[in-house]
């Protein structure tokens, strides 16, 4: 890892700094990175401000070169990272502004138990839900799809699976986009993609990916909360995961066949990883057509996640999960690009909204969300770590005017894997995150190490940024009480 | 010889060989020994042959590890040993090993990706050295 960022950040607010178009003259825009003085310390400390000024290099960028505040480095664009292509203007569409993760993001299960219903019965539950569904590395889900239903499923999104009795048509109303990003094309996906899919729906996968649950500890926004069916002690389950090895895949092969963009249309890229090319290329069109089918594919995968959940607390409870409320608050992508109407400038555009570990946050009013939330605004779901907390929030009117219509997806890692490993060695987290009170099976300890809280920022202070900023609203803190992760 | 670095929330692979074949081999040892905690439970059973195009030497260790990635992922094969052939239009290479058993094959990392940051292939003094960073 190369030094610290040494280049100008000037505040801008409280909760925003600025770096500035002189900083370098290849940036065609400013880089905006969203951070208080307490925060902001940390943003500097490695290479992820420098990834905010390559992104204001790409061909069409508009307003800014976005970051949010649990920015951290990645590949080509920071997490964190948002940015805005108009492809009238030349505007590209990256695919190191989405990530290998194509439409990794959260959902969030509500059910109609408090703690005290539940507080019995947790370890049960964790071990129903360890055993049940597919976590970490190398394990193949119950749900075995081949190339032609795999290709179906992307075509369809969870649709596929609810005609089979895995969910409910509501499920539907309650994801990003209907949960059918349109004018996907699996026909775009590579043989290597489906086949890396094909036996992965419905499995967690391991790193940050978790299933949790969850009860609600803190109520900040009383209508809203209520608006979204939220309460004080209720239990919630979180499922944080993506479109696994075929999205990660579906990524790779366009980083492949944008090898010769840049010289093919005269771009100029400070950083291999930014790989691009024209949204309204050949190849651009192309990875469009296969992102959006893999975005599909990772609703589908938390659907799948979500029934397994559903089935399990069925058991333990000995009654149907419809019966124990078991319905989706809501389900958000935080690595996507979408073609999304915006105003920059005064003019109303059509521009790619990359969000690379960022979620949509749109405001009450906005045509895009269900009718059930148009009042209120978008439920925006944040993840925290698996010994802190987790947040609910709404998508408030700063997001339209300052970062197309986005805020932040979680809290960001403060620590390596490596230092996280080392913080950890001789200890035993499993037994440490018991004693505060939360039960967690990992497939492996070494995993539950890398991902243990320290390693993470602290997300309280994340959401404070963006609340503030007015991106989006707090409505209620959760505390975790049992998880499962890769 | 490889050996395995930190890089912030991923992992680094990194080897040094006397000529490039064996940086190659040494490469593919090194993703193996990512993916799984003891790349010596592999048993060089089955011998696959791996043919790949390309010019530039540093996309050709890109698409080399790309290729044995996904056959982890895809069709769960592990492999322990590898002999590669460098060419100036591609690779040749055999890699033995056998389907994944996760009873005995303990997994360490997934490795979602192979990324192009700080993907390097350069001539030192002695020989060869190649890193990438891999995306878990």
């Amino acid at each position: 890892m190369k030094a610290a960022f040494a280049g100008p950040l000037e505040r801008v607010d409280s909760c925003c700094y600025r770096i500035p178009k002189s900083y370098r003259a290849d940036m065609r825009v400013d880089g905006l990175i969203f951070a208080n003085d307490a925060l902001i310390e940390s943003v500097k400390k490695d290479q992820a401000p420098d990834q905010v000024a390559n992104v204001a290099t790409l061909p069409g960028i508009q307003g800014a070169s976005l970051a949010m505040p649990d920015i951290h480095w990645g590949y080509g664009f920071c997490i964190g990272g948002v940015c805005a292509t108009d492809p009238a203007e030349g505007g590209v569409i990256s695919p190191g502004g989405v990530g290998y993760d194509i439409n990794c993001g959260v959902r969030l299960v509500k059910t109609n138990l408090f703690w005290d219903d539940v507080k019995h019965h947790v370890r049960s539950l964790v071990k129903g839900l360890f055993h049940t569904i597919p976590a970490g590395a190398g394990r193949g889900g119950r749900y075995k799809f081949d190339a032609v239903e795999t290709r179906r499923l992307m075509a369809q999104g969870p649709r596929f699976v609810i005609d089979r009795d895995l969910g409910v048509p509501r499920d539907l109303t309650h994801t990003e986009a209907d949960g059918l990003i349109p004018d996907g094309d699996p026909d775009q996906v590579s043989d290597h993609a489906v086949k890396r899919g094909a036996e992965q729906c419905g499995t967690l996968g391991s790193g940050n990916h978790f299933l949790e649950v969850q009860v609600v500890d803190s109520v900040f926004d009383a209508d809203v909360a209520k608006a979204f069916g939220l309460e004080l002690n209720q239990v919630c389950v979180m499922i944080h995961s993506g479109s696994r090895g075929l999205g990660y895949q579906v990524c790779d092969d366009a980083l492949a066949a944008f090898r010769n963009c840049p010289a093919k249309y005269g771009i100029t890229l400070p950083d291999r990883q930014l790989a691009c090319a024209p949204a309204e290329s050949p190849e651009g069109k192309k990875y469009i057509a296969a992102m959006r089918a893999a975005a599909n594919y990772g609703f589908t995968n938390r659907q799948l996640l979500m029934q397994q959940a559903r089935e399990v607390f069925a058991a333990e409870f000995g009654r149907k999960w419809e019966d124990l409320g078991m319905e989706l608050l809501y389900d958000v992508a935080h690595n996507i690009a979408k073609l999304e109407e915006h105003v920059v400038d005064g003019k109303r555009k059509r521009v790619w909204v990359h969000r690379k570990g960022a979620t949509r946050a749109f405001p009450a009013g906005h045509p895009e969300l269900p009718d059930v939330y148009r009042a209120v605004g978008q439920p925006v779901i944040i993840p925290g770590d698996m010994g802190r907390a987790s947040w609910v929030l709404v998508g408030a009117a700063g997001s339209m005017e300052r970062t197309f219509g986005s805020t932040c997806h979680g809290a960001g890692r403060a620590m390596s894997r490596t230092a996280a490993k080392l913080q950890a060695a001789g200890r035993r987290i499993d037994k440490e995150l018991e004693s505060k009170g939360v039960i967690a099976m990992a497939s492996s300890r070494m995993g539950l190490a890398e991902e243990q809280p320290a390693a993470y920022k602290n997300v309280d202070h994340v959401v404070d940024v963006v609340h503030e900023a007015n991106l989006s609203r707090k409505v209620a803190r959760m505390r975790p009480v049992g998880v499962i992760k890769g | 010889m490889y050996e395995l670095f930190e890089h912030t929330a991923d992992l680094g692979l990194r080897a040094t060989a006397p000529n490039i074949d064996a940086l190659f081999a040494e490469m593919a040892a090194c993703l193996c020994a990512a993916i799984l905690e003891d790349p010596t439970s592999v048993r060089p059973t089955i011998a696959e042959s791996i043919e790949i195009a390309g010019t530039d030497r540093e996309f050709l260790l890109f698409d080399w590890l790309k290729e044995l990635l996904y056959r982890f992922d895809a069709e769960h094969q592990v492999f322990s040993r590898f002999e590669v052939s460098v060419r100036q239009d591609g690779l040749t290479a055999t890699a033995w090993g056998e389907p994944l058993d996760p009873e005995r094959h303990l997994l360490n990392h997934e490795v979602k990706a192979i990324t192009y940051h700080e993907l390097s292939v350069v001539p030192t003094d002695g020989g060869w050295r190649a890193e990438v960073i891999v995306d878990i």
